[in-house]
């Protein structure tokens, strides 16, 4: 059979190790990507500005990676076209591609705002390594940035850019704090007490309305809507990302928040499969159809795609799709599930400074941050993702002694798997 | 097949003794005595814990589809030919970013003293004769190293018969 994959990031990896891995070497693989170089870790792109990592460190797999897995790459060339009718793929140099099974792991592209001057070559995403590459260059030669948006990618890269050297860096915030989506006000007030620390400034409740240029088209600051202005010599975008679902929809196939698959990774176009931030998922707690974009989701998602592709039939359970960990300074961070509930329980341990907060509904823990210490998160994780009642033991999760959780958890799992008559060391 | 640490949880006093073994283990110095007069302050990858009056130690289960591989961020976490997962000794570097901590579900994965990496069991505890230190150190026999294979599966079932009843 001939499998080919578009795109090379966590899905494509996770889906070339497993097609190797349950069907062997008798499948040809080929493996097209629009970028030059092999798989590496883009949640790592922030380092590498920073300083802390080279281009080699962040290599997700090692080099002879494809080599030994005797997978054909195609570096450097985007797929433009998929023809399911005839099982082919077209490429950007005109090259056509035969397959027997198709995966899309295309990923998503960076949302820019539709205001002046946001194509300016100093303003920037953080999305490729190239991204990377161009921001690191400019660094040295300008002395101030602006960062737009108040998320994860947002404030790593604030980060960099100031642990990069930078004399100032402000960002701009749309909500009245920082990460909204992940964390609660006090969670917010940790990281932001920590970033404040490393000499980054913020504006909250502010939009950007314009991005400025000198009389060289060089880029000289960034209006707010508010009329304030804001010098700035680069400035990195981060207002979220968008599907790739272009190469799918174009063909025919059915598209929501990115594009749909069904319960084996298939999209609506025969041997057509997709994984990653290009599809859209079911949330576990919630129910509603969202864009998959999380690094981990898309890493397990290539696994039940390969799986799927050769025909071993593997249901992929519906997924957390919220599920972050991060860390700024010496404040680490996780933030899993629903945000609020019917019941919120929150805690700081001045000991360990640490935040805890719980969200229950019903028995059911829905979701929970943890910030400043985050050891045993897992436990949380796994009680969210599994729905078993957790109200009983909220007082050790409140207070971060989830050890007897665990084990109480691991005897029930041994309980539960007694009766299918297999052993208990195996999770998921 | 692949050896794991099995536990017999009818077996298990509390006493901590694999602890021990196991921060000895990992210590740079290998033995107590060394890393005391070192200053060392080795971390254990294995914990025990209590649930009611019922006592047993808990390490990494190093899953099938293990997903702290699939969280890693940085492709440090891989799994061995022997069936190890780990984050040390592979191409990636871990970067303390703590993917791995956040969905561990039994929450056997730390971070070291400094904050600089994440540490588990990683079996490179083992002695000559290929047995972890935490069973070594078992003076209980709670901890087994041993393969999978369908005597001691069941046997281990029928261990867990008899622990469940008594929770």
């Amino acid at each position: 059979m001939r499998f080919v994959i578009i795109g090379n990031s966590a899905a494509g990896v996770a889906a070339v190790e497993t097609l190797r891995r349950l069907g062997g070497f008798q499948h040809r693989i080929t493996v097209v990507s629009d970028e030059l170089t092999g798989a590496y870790s883009r949640c790592l792109l922030p380092d590498l500005v920073a300083g802390k990592s080279t281009e080699y460190s962040i290599r997700l797999r090692p080099a002879e990676f494809y080599r030994r897995l005797e997978v054909e790459l195609l570096a450097g060339v985007a797929a433009v076209e998929v023809r399911p009718g005839e099982k082919r793929l077209v490429l950007q140099d005109g090259r056509e591609l035969a397959y027997d099974r198709l995966l899309v792991v295309t990923g998503a592209s960076p949302v820019l705002p539709a205001v002046p001057g946001v194509k300016a070559e100093e303003v920037f995403t953080l999305r490729t390594l190239r991204d990377a590459r161009r921001l690191s260059a400019l660094v040295p030669r300008v002395s101030g940035a602006v960062v737009v948006g108040g998320g994860l990618v947002g404030l790593k890269a604030a980060y960099a850019l100031k642990q990069a050297g930078l004399a100032w860096v402000t960002v701009v915030v749309t909500s009245p704090r920082l990460l909204i989506r992940q964390l609660d006000e006090r969670a917010a007030a940790m990281v932001e007490r920590e970033l404040l620390n490393a000499g980054i400034d913020f504006i909250y409740n502010a939009r950007v309305k314009a991005f400025a240029a000198g009389p060289q088209g060089r880029l000289t600051g960034v209006e707010l809507e508010d009329g304030r202005e804001l010098p700035a010599g680069l400035a990195v975008v981060a207002k979220g990302v968008r599907p790739n679902s272009g190469l799918v929809e174009k063909a025919g196939g059915k598209v929501g928040q990115g594009i749909v698959v069904d319960g084996n990774m298939r999209t609506s176009l025969d041997d057509i499969y997709a994984a990653g931030d290009c599809i859209q998922v079911t949330d576990r707690l919630t129910g509603q159809k969202v864009n998959s974009a999380l690094w981990t989701l898309a890493f397990e998602q290539g696994r039940y795609a390969a799986a799927n592709m050769l025909g071993i039939a593997r249901p992929y359970p519906a997924p957390l799709t919220r599920l972050n960990s991060a860390r700024f300074g010496g404040v680490d961070v996780v933030s899993v599930g629903n945000l609020e509930g019917e019941e919120v329980l929150a805690q700081y341990d001045p000991l360990s400074r640490t935040y805890r907060r719980l969200v229950f509904d019903g028995e059911r823990l829905a979701g929970f941050i943890l910030a400043g210490k985050v050891d045993g998160a897992g436990v949380y994780t796994a009680l969210v993702k599994s729905g078993r009642p957790a109200w009983a033991y909220r007082r050790q999760l409140l207070q971060g002694q989830v050890g007897s959780v665990s084990l109480g958890t691991l005897l029930e799992q041994g309980k539960k798997d007694l009766n299918r008559n297999c052993h208990i060391n195996t999770a998921t | 097949m692949p050896k794991e640490v099995l536990i017999r949880y009818d077996r298990c006093l509390g006493c901590r003794s694999c602890q021990l073994a196991c921060a000895v283990a990992h210590s740079s110095a290998g033995n107590l005595f060394g890393a005391v007069l070192n200053g060392e302050k080795p971390r254990t990858r294995i914990f025990v814990h209590q649930v009611g009056g019922y006592k047993a130690p808990l390490n990494c289960r190093h899953c099938q589809d293990a997903p702290c591989i699939d969280a890693c961020i940085a492709g440090a976490m891989h799994k061995k030919g022997d069936g190890t997962v780990t984050n040390v000794g592979g191409e990636q570097q871990c970067t303390a970013c703590w993917m791995c901590v956040m969905v561990c579900p039994y929450g056997i994965i730390r971070s070291d003293a400094e904050g600089t990496m994440a540490l588990k069991c990683d079996r490179e505890c083992r002695d000559e004769t290929g047995i972890p230190a935490c069973v070594r150190a078992c003076p209980t026999g709670a901890l087994v190293y041993d393969e999978v294979d369908d005597y001691s599966g069941r046997r281990r079932l029928d261990v867990l018969h008899r622990a469940l009843s008594n929770v």
